[in-house]
């Protein structure tokens, strides 16, 4: 192997690795209502009284009474929001990303649930897209 | 798909958090597993008649109707989730839990299924303030999973039963009566 190949391998592990560093983990639906119920369930309570989860009712509440609304909470609000619109984008773009992974390793598997378990089976699905979608869906 | 999931006298209807704090030891995979153990014979439901049962037995109980009867058959768990004190509002405390049932719902195990929430409540209070309040309750569950979750809404639907199928029927006005039900009501058609 010459030297060229060994930088040139370097600089690609190098780049992939400030990738993955620079690219959010995305969060369960759990744990992101989790943290807007610990930083905003005072306010929630507060100035939100009788509103429910659903519709973005919190949410625009919570926008809404920025003023009374504590930062924490406001800057909880925002992550949240991102966090779970990251979960979503992650769960649907999973089938496009692993559907040629699938088609590969998984050929003859039935049904959503046994193609997942079939790819997360499969070590050579490891390195690759497919492998990092699983991830981000929150599926291992 | 679920053969894997299936097993000789399936534990149906496993309590998972009567008590107090437990709904915090909720998780994915136990509410994954749960909710995927799915038999061949289990009965099709038609929440409608649920709640034409439930409108027509106030104060007389639904235990013994033939569509509640049979919601013992289907796969399913138990959740608390605290309400403010007469609202359709969900406690802050409550998030979490209904974020777990997001998560489980949106796995490629159970993204195909439709589930019914089912509300309950004690016996304290008018039985036929409870039943509203309760079908209210259930609504406002199902509206957070289809809206801020993003379950598509074809998949869910909600029952409120009030009083009238109490956890502990000795104890009609205990708070374990107040609880949710989430049943696995078979694959999408």
């Amino acid at each position: 192997m010459n030297r060229s190949s060994l930088i040139g391998g370097a600089i690609v592990i190098a780049s992939l690795s400030l990738a993955g560093i620079g690219r959010a983990d995305t969060m369960s639906y759990a744990d992101a209502v989790t943290a807007l119920a610990k930083d905003c369930g005072a306010d929630i309570k507060k100035v939100c009284k009788g509103l429910n989860l659903g519709n973005n009712r919190i949410q625009d509440c919570l926008q809404q009474n920025q003023a009374k609304v504590s930062p924490t909470c406001t800057s909880t609000l925002g992550q949240v929001t991102a966090s779970i619109q990251q979960r979503q984008a992650a769960q649907t773009g999973f089938f496009k990303i692993c559907a040629h992974d699938a088609a590969q390793y998984c050929g003859g598997v039935k049904g959503e649930g046994n193609i997942l378990a079939c790819l997360l089976n499969s070590k050579r699905v490891d390195n690759g897209k497919c492998n990092q979608a699983i991830t981000d869906a929150g599926w291992r | 798909m679920f053969v894997r999931h299936l097993r000789a006298g399936l534990a149906l209807g496993l309590l998972l958090a009567a008590g107090n704090a437990s709904a915090q030891q909720l998780n994915n995979q136990q509410l994954i597993s749960t909710l995927s153990q799915i038999s061949k014979a289990a009965p099709v439901i038609d929440p409608a008649l649920l709640t034409q049962e439930a409108n027509a037995n106030v104060g007389k109980g639904v235990a013994g109707q033939p569509n509640w009867s049979q919601l013992a058959n289907l796969s399913q768990l138990l959740v608390e989730i605290d309400f403010e004190n007469d609202s359709i509002a969900i406690e802050p405390k409550s998030y979490r839990t209904v974020g777990l049932i997001a998560d489980a719902l949106h796995h490629p195990n159970l993204m195909f299924y439709q589930f019914l929430v089912v509300g309950h409540t004690s016996s304290t209070g008018d039985a036929k303030h409870n039943l509203k309040l309760s079908q209210q309750r259930a609504d406002a569950i199902t509206e957070a999973l289809a809206t801020t979750f993003a379950i598509p809404r074809n998949r869910l639907s909600s029952v409120g039963v009030g009083q009238e199928m109490p956890v502990d029927p000795a104890n009609p006005k205990a708070a374990d009566n107040r609880r949710v039900q989430l049943i696995n009501l078979g694959r999408i058609k």
